[in-house]
């Protein structure tokens, strides 16, 4: 019975059997499924970077797929940053994450501390309007009514306005504001701090991870956002970069369908992918620490 | 399958975005009709018309290869080496227009920061604030802009001979945009004369419950019926299709020309033409497009002909060879085309617009002695195939209602970007300016800069444009071939007899009813299914809205004056 000797050296070594040396054979099994996994996750990066850096004969040579360059080019990334389109984009996407995640963030907090007290007049009213949305959509033209009326048309600022605040990132605020002790928050009131002092100096302090992660909710959801700027942007100096990644991508797939025969360099495609891909990419590992905390707290206390 | 394929992907995806976003916006729409809407939905077409009489330019460049008034566009070896003006001045004096457009390219850098804008304007003698849109969205933009206000001058409409992608169209058109057979229409469009040098079969296209609202812009009639390697055909011992006999010399050759050890296969398609290139099959099987009338009026469906079902059973033959590249079905247009430059694919379904310089000399870097040519349709059981004049607009242009005077500026700016291969402004408006966007080579032919691949991206020729040209510039032999096959597809290309015609249950289910279709076509040559499921599929299609479109646009024919 070989679970039986198994069992028998383990309390041999007095380690309970999860502290024990794992088998040879589980260990090659582990290391296999992590490179496997790995390779699943990494190939298409690769995929997409080594297809930036080759000319379009070698991508067509390799049926559209390329892993290793044959004949590595900065071609396309050359063409992308010529023209300043895409840098302009970039910019523009950069500020818009900037300022929307800020305001958005000062908006959220503002609004989940509010209705995390209690006997805040309204504060039902405010929470029932916020969760409508949540539930009910609006649909594309009343949201186009809205930004023209409000003069946000053909305006950076539509891209922020009509987003400000999710009512889910509000709920996952909130949630934790009311976990938070009221104790800590009674001894402050005694120490004679009012509500924004409350907030700035013992709320926010204590709510570092899941702010992070709703900040980075936030920043992910204005960077990758094309919708709103396709609907209320008419000029397109002033299109962020997901929108020109949009019709690079997109748009140029659509063409050949039509049978315009404009297909754009895949290599150009690829590139815009990367230099979109990277900026944001690059935030999350300084905010991976606060991930797991922040998730759990929207996943379970919600 | 002729109709579903046709659609494609773009435009069962616009078809699909259009009506989503119209939910919202539908009922705003169906107001605009202002109680017309009874007198506008009896449907005409383009023989009651008053077309715009065609004036060929007396001084236009003489082509190396003529075109024809049928459509078959002039072949041109090289840019004419001294291009006239098209204007002595500008034809406006001041002013500001807007126009709305697709975009299929990354978008051009704004006006402030780009010469060729600034000189087209300058030319032009106004300026124009152009809304360009990624191509996908573009209905989804412009339903949103319909029922929320702000259209600008010029609009481009893309559901011209195919699923009307504005809901309520003739209603719309009626409400909110200008009937251009009074500014147009006969010997009026001589006031335009670039306008008046395009030929009738464009015109026609551009007509809607028997008036005239759209400018299209040309196409070569036909899209073809694929694109072939010749240098493959060749090696295997036939050099173009009239080489080929009948169906079953076609199949000979799609297995020789399939070697998988070599990685090499005879078809390759794409998910956004229902897998398998159908089109090619149908043409060659003489598919009627899109429908067949007969002598009485009545109308029969592609899918419903003894045709359709032979190229049907024919494919299922072939993709049992293994002549289909595995797995291509899913693949994306451009993944099908790498396939086709590198000699993997030897036919795929792909239109003539798609061969260019640049697409030689992609795949002649893969292998110097390729060779990508047209394919003409031969016919199945001996005798010429058939063709579709599937590609004879890319769209139309619509003009916002406004008074007679501003019209007729309006009507100036299409003109002038109607302005013909050969002239100034065409190369302004296609290249840029000259030393800034592009150079001319030893043979006159405009080489782009870095920064010229940039400007030109300027969407003028979405707005108004000529008729279209055959121009390869340094590949002669490609400029003689398309212009060949333009010559040879134009004459069978069959007419889609509804493509004027309008039936409301057509624009509103249409794209639903005929995706059923295709799918289970797809299914059947995969071999997923039988081919009784296609049956079933069919008396489905018939049942739930397919007899009703068939027997509208039988009456809209029934009620229109015939020419």
């Amino acid at each position: 019975m070989a679970t039986v000797e198994i069992d028998a050296k383990r309390t041999l070594t007095g380690r309970p059997p999860w502290m024990e040396r794992p088998s040879r054979f589980g260990r090659g099994g582990k290391i296999l499924g992590i490179v496997l996994i790995s390779v699943v996750v990494v190939y298409p990066f690769l995929a997409v970077v080594a297809t930036s850096l080759s000319s379009e004969s070698d991508i067509a040579a390799s049926g559209g797929l390329v892993i290793l360059p044959s004949h590595p080019t900065f071609d396309a990334y050359r063409y992308v940053f010529s023209g300043g389109i895409v840098s302009r984009a970039l910019w523009i996407s950069f500020a818009v994450t900037v300022a929307g995640t800020a305001l958005s963030m000062a908006a959220t907090i503002g609004m989940a501390y509010g209705l995390s007290r209690r006997g805040v007049v309204g504060g039902r009213f405010f929470l029932a309007t916020a969760l409508f949305t949540m539930l009910f959509t609006p649909g594309v033209i009343p949201m186009f009514l809205t930004v023209q009326k409000l003069g946000l048309y053909n305006t950076l600022a539509s891209l922020v306005v009509p987003s400000l605040v999710s009512a889910f990132n509000l709920v996952v605020l909130r949630s934790f504001f009311m976990n938070l002790p009221a104790e800590l928050l009674d001894a402050a009131r005694i120490d004679g701090l009012g509500d924004w002092r409350t907030l700035t100096r013992v709320v926010l302090p204590l709510s570092k991870a899941v702010l992070a992660v709703v900040a980075l909710f936030y920043a992910v959801s204005y960077w990758n956002a094309f919708f709103n700027a396709l609907l209320y942007l008419n000029d397109t100096s002033k299109w962020p970069l997901a929108l020109v990644l949009r019709g690079l991508v997109i748009g140029g797939e659509a063409t050949s369908a039509a049978n315009e025969g404009v297909v754009p360099q895949q290599a150009v495609q690829m590139a815009v992918v990367v230099v979109s891909v990277v900026p944001i990419a690059a935030v999350y590992p300084f905010l991976q620490r606060y991930f797991t905390k922040g998730v759990l707290t929207g996943a379970v206390k919600g | 399958m002729h109709t579903p394929q046709s659609l494609g992907r773009r435009g069962f995806l616009r078809g699909v975005g259009a009506a989503a976003a119209l939910t919202a916006g539908g009922s705003t729409l169906a107001a605009c009709g202002s109680g017309k809407a009874a007198a506008v939905n009896k449907a005409g077409n383009a023989a009651q018309v008053q077309l715009p009489a065609y004036t060929p330019l007396a001084n236009g460049p003489k082509p190396d290869l003529p075109g024809t008034d049928a459509g078959v566009p002039a072949g041109f070896y090289s840019y004419p080496a001294s291009p006239t003006a098209a204007f002595a001045s500008p034809p406006l004096s001041g002013g500001k227009f807007s126009a709305m457009t697709p975009l299929f390219t990354a978008p051009p850098p704004a006006r402030g920061s780009n010469p060729a804008w600034q000189a087209v304007e300058k030319k032009l003698g106004a300026s124009v604030d152009i809304t360009m849109v990624v191509g996908d969205d573009f209905d989804t933009k412009l339903s949103t802009l319909i029922a929320g206000g702000g259209l600008p001058d010029l609009i481009q409409y893309d559901g011209l001979a195919g699923i009307p992608t504005i809901s309520n169209l003739p209603q719309f058109l009626d409400s909110q945009i200008a009937d251009l057979t009074e500014i147009i229409g006969g010997d009026k469009v001589k006031d335009y004369p670039h306008l008046a040098a395009i030929p009738k079969v464009f015109w026609e296209q551009c007509t809607v419950a028997g008036r005239l609202y759209f400018i299209p812009i040309p196409r070569g009639i036909s899209a073809g019926a694929g694109l072939f390697r010749q240098d493959l055909f060749a090696a295997a011992g036939v050099n173009s299709s009239k080489d080929i006999k009948n169906s079953d010399d076609f199949f000979t050759l799609l297995k020789e020309l399939t070697n998988p050890g070599k990685d090499r296969y005879a078809l390759a398609g794409n998910a956004g033409n229902g897998g398998y290139s159908g089109a090619i099959f149908e043409q060659i099987f003489g598919v009627p497009n899109k429908w067949r009338l007969d002598g009485g009026g009545k109308l029969t469906a592609d899918i419903e002909t003894d045709e359709f079902k032979a190229a049907l059973e024919f494919m299922v033959k072939v993709a049992k060879a293994g002549c289909f590249y595995p797995g291509s079905q899913g693949w994306t247009k451009a993944k099908m085309e790498d396939a086709f430059q590198s000699g993997k694919a030897a036919l795929i379904y792909d239109g003539l617009p798609a061969l260019s310089t640049s697409v030689w000399a992609t795949a002649r870097k893969i292998d110097p002695n390729a060779k990508l040519l047209p394919f003409v349709p031969f016919g199945a059981t001996g005798g010429p195939g058939v063709a579709w004049q599937d590609n004879v607009v890319f769209a139309g242009t619509m003009l916002k209602k406004a008074d007679p005077a501003k019209l007729a500026d309006v009507m100036k700016l299409a003109d002038f970007l109607a302005a013909p291969f050969g002239t100034e402004e065409y190369l302004l408006k296609t290249y840029g300016v000259e030393g800034t966007d592009y150079t001319l080579d030893a043979d006159h032919n405009p080489v782009q800069t870095a920064q010229g691949k940039n400007d030109a991206n300027v969407t003028w020729k979405y707005i108004a444009a000529p008729q279209l040209v055959t121009y390869n510039p340094g590949v002669d032999d490609l400029t003689d071939a398309v212009h060949q096959a333009y010559t040879e597809l134009v004459p069978i290309a069959l007419k889609d007899p509804t493509a004027t015609l309008y039936s409301p249950t057509y624009s509103k289910q249409g794209v639903a009813l005929y995706k059923a279709v295709s799918d289970t076509v797809t299914q059947v040559i995969g071999g997923q299914s039988g081919i009784s499921a296609f049956d079933d599929a069919l008396k489905t299609w018939r049942s739930n809205g397919g007899d009703q479109i068939r027997s509208e646009f039988e009456q809209a024919y029934a009620s229109a004056p015939k020419s």
